[in-house]
């Protein structure tokens, strides 16, 4: 399964928030575990509506929690 | 493994258990002249609405039981609801299912114009509708370790 070209810092701002833990994020954000850990490491791109609920926790603008490099998406590189 | 791919082994589980077990007890009532499938279509409506009873009584007692079992040895009582991602995992592994389904319709199709006598069609429903269920929670597994 090819990795999403969107890149995220989460699990940098879960520490910069009081070393969160991945379930009290989870908790916050009204999904499970499981999928945290899946966008942390990539492999799901969660929807525009968790995005910027994620962004409303960590009380950041969602680019410093999601980056996209235009340079990643190419027809073929994935 | 997380509960969501546990339910899943479940799931297939039941499907390997519970359709193999009916089709042959019905294939024992009719070794013993009950009826005839190979001729009576009627019948084969009355076997298949008994299935869907039996089906759905089996799987509701398997998984209380898989519940009972998970939560004294995880002793986490709380069912987690699905979330998006849950939601997405199901849907591709639904169409998944849907093809497998699908071609084994179509398998059927061709094999009754090439002449295959006609109560084939409806063990090819029984075999690839197992298939599917099988693909459906064997994908369910894959993009839960994979990615979705």
């Amino acid at each position: 399964m090819a990795k999403s070209i969107v890149q995220n810092h989460i699990r940098r701002l879960r520490f910069e928030s009081g070393e969160m833990t991945q379930q009290d994020l989870a908790d916050e954000a009204r999904v499970s575990r499981q999928t945290i850990v899946a966008i942390e490491k990539g492999s799901y791109s969660p929807s525009l509506e968790l995005a910027f609920r994620l962004a409303h926790i960590f009380k950041t603008p969602l680019e410093e929690v999601f980056t996209y490099d235009p340079k990643e998406d190419v027809p073929g590189k994935r | 493994m997380t509960y969501q791919e546990k339910q899943n082994v479940v799931n297939i589980f039941s499907a390997l258990v519970v359709t193999p077990i009916y089709a042959w007890l019905v294939f024992q009532r009719q070794q013993h002249g009950q009826f005839d499938l190979r001729e009576d279509f009627r019948q084969w409506g009355i076997v298949f609405l008994i299935y869907i009873g039996i089906s759905i009584v089996a799987r509701i007692i398997i998984q209380i039981i898989f519940h009972i079992g998970n939560a004294i040895a995880t002793q986490e009582e709380k069912i987690p609801s699905a979330d998006e991602r849950d939601k997405l995992v199901k849907l591709k592994a639904t169409r998944n299912s849907y093809y497998a389904f699908t071609s084994g319709f179509v398998v059927s199709v061709i094999g009754l114009a090439l002449g295959m006598p006609v109560h084939w069609i409806f063990i090819a429903f029984v075999i690839f509708g197992m298939i599917a269920e099988i693909i459906d929670n064997g994908s369910q597994i894959y993009y839960y370790r994979k990615g979705v």
